[in-house]
């Protein structure tokens, strides 16, 4: 595909390449549209500026959206899984945090703030920061689950000593998932080196370039991406 | 120079701007001072003496007819406690206890807490401190949540579930007969009721000197009588009059919940309030950075 920029002479040419399925893309665009209205009902119930959205019918209201939302967010993993199976095992390999990753997370501030990219060890579909924030959102899944199911049919049934807990622990999740995902949004929709991100995610494809650079262990294959990695580290200390 | 003193403005506005923006969350999230309450002398209570009660349960009866709570079913056990326990239609009850010495008759109903967990933890308001110094229930705001039906240190509160699963619920509990009081009928119609004088209301400061007094007289026929409410949460405006330990009547003798539903509300919720804040400023600060350090077009 070529792209001419507005009143620019110069003529870029993106080769596009598949990145996600379009199976991944649906999980995490029904993921989206469940824990937003999650996060919004439940903030209702956090922030005492909000009260009055959380009283008598439009409390009731939200609540209920909380609950419809919950069964689809809580859901989602497990039937995508039980349809694609071979990916659970794909997605957890991807997943694991490596050595390599230390040395992805010291490069980073640099590479986010300044742009330098030389020091970024070579990574693969998924880098370090992406690890991170899919890690943190598999456990407070699990949180969400273990004390949300438990305060919707527990009342009464659970000791309150217990019920407390899961309050305060479904608050705390609640905490960590929405700061990750405020980090997320930033990256994914307005920083300028993460423009083929929001590309990928809604069409499903990259760019060969972008990928060369910024997911090297899946775009050459671990092996040849390492190679060229420390022959390039070869050549800097060179020079 | 003329670039260094741009730049130097630059950071000026934006200094300026994220401050402007972390004051606005620090307002947004700041809590109505209701801070800790003190209880006054003059606010209204209830004192129980199970000494004189009689278990003849006119207050039950009252409480349900001015109320108007409906009766409840329950299993014919053949015994005196009927219904069992407190619920979201039954406000107040007579339970019976045995001991060594034999029978005894307890009254229970809200203790209307000064330091109310169940008001601590309400995220609608509907559950309050009226001015009076008793807890109230606006069930009108009530959204069914339940959170006091959990954090409650006595289990008063009790939701009156419509639909379990949709979670459509009101919550229910003792409200001191407010209607009565501020319409100037009258006091607490299970108090007004009592043939003998075992619950009384009135003025708090006035009750607590008639429970110190009572307390001393059973103290001198050599009962271990023992007053509770004074002091444990706050200082509770319903009164009793205990002959045992007060776990021995299913009453904690330090009702731990309010300082738990304290530690929720006014330490880990502010702590994550700051993460948002934090995490909004950064944000927006490295936006207003990147934009400036990272041109789009040199981005390949």
């Amino acid at each position: 595909m070529t792209v001419q920029l507005k009143g620019r002479p110069e003529v870029i040419t993106i080769q596009w390449i598949p990145k996600y399925t379009f199976m991944e893309r649906l999980g995490h665009w029904l993921h989206t549209a469940t824990f937003v209205p999650l996060a919004i009902t439940g903030m209702i119930l956090y922030f005492p500026f909000l009260q009055p959205l959380a009283q008598g019918e439009a409390g009731l209201f939200i609540r209920l959206v909380h609950r419809v939302a919950a069964v689809i967010f809580g859901l989602l993993p497990i039937v995508y899984y039980l349809v694609e199976p071979r990916r659970l095992i794909l997605h957890l390999r991807e997943f694991l945090l490596r050595k390599e990753d230390i040395g992805w997370l010291k490069a980073a501030p640099a590479y986010y703030l300044l742009g330098k990219h030389e020091a970024m060890p070579p990574q693969g579909r998924f880098n370090a920061g992406e690890k991170l924030n899919g890690l943190m959102m598999i456990v407070t899944w699990f949180v969400f689950g273990i004390t949300g199911i438990p305060m919707w049919f527990g009342k009464g049934v659970i000791p309150p000593e217990i019920f407390r807990w899961l309050v305060v622990f479904h608050d705390l999740a609640m905490i960590v998932s929405v700061c990750m995902l405020m980090v997320h949004l930033y990256l994914a929709v307005a920083h300028p080196l993460m423009w083929a991100g929001l590309v990928s995610m809604r069409f499903g494809v990259t760019s060969a370039e972008y990928a060369a650079e910024h997911h090297a262990k899946w775009f050459y294959g671990p092996k040849r991406a390492m190679e060229m990695w420390e022959a390039k580290k070869r050549e800097a200390a060179h020079h | 120079m003329n670039g260094k003193k741009s730049e130097i403005q630059m950071s000026r506005r934006e200094f300026l701007g994220l401050s402007a923006l972390g004051l606005g969350i620090a307002l947004a999230n700041a809590r109505p001072a209701a801070a800790t309450r003190a209880v006054a002398p003059d606010e209204v209570a209830i004192l129980y003496d199970p000494v004189k009660c009689v278990g003849c349960k006119a207050c039950q009866m009252a409480c349900k007819r001015w109320n108007k709570l409906p009766n409840e079913s329950t299993d014919p056990l053949g015994i005196y406690e009927s219904p069992q326990g407190l619920s979201a239609i039954t406000w107040n009850i007579i339970k019976l206890r045995r001991t060594e010495t034999g029978w005894h008759f307890f009254n229970y109903q809200c203790m209307h807490c000064t330091d109310a967990a169940c008001v601590e933890v309400c995220p609608t308001g509907a559950l309050y401190h009226d001015p009076k110094g008793f807890v109230a229930l606006d069930r009108d705001k009530c959204n069914g949540c339940g959170y006091c039906t959990q954090f409650c240190p006595y289990g008063v509160p009790h939701l009156q579930v419509e639909n379990a699963l949709t979670g459509r619920a009101k919550s229910a509990k003792c409200v001191f007969c407010q209607d009565r009081l501020w319409a100037g009928i009258g006091g607490p119609r299970c108090a007004e009721v009592c043939p003998v004088g075992a619950l009384t209301w009135g003025k708090r400061g006035e009750l607590l000197e008639k429970a110190r007094a009572r307390v001393a007289e059973l103290q001198a026929k050599g009962m271990s009588a023992r007053l509770y409410g004074e002091t444990e949460a706050g200082g509770l405006h319903r009164l009793s009059i205990l002959l045992d330990e007060p776990e021995a009547y299913g009453l904690p003798s330090v009702p731990k919940t309010p300082t738990f539903a304290r530690a929720w509300q006014r330490i880990i919720q502010p702590l994550g309030n700051v993460a948002f804040g934090a995490a909004l400023l950064g944000i927006f600060g490295v936006f207003l950075f990147v934009r400036r350090k990272i041109r789009m077009e040199e981005v390949k």
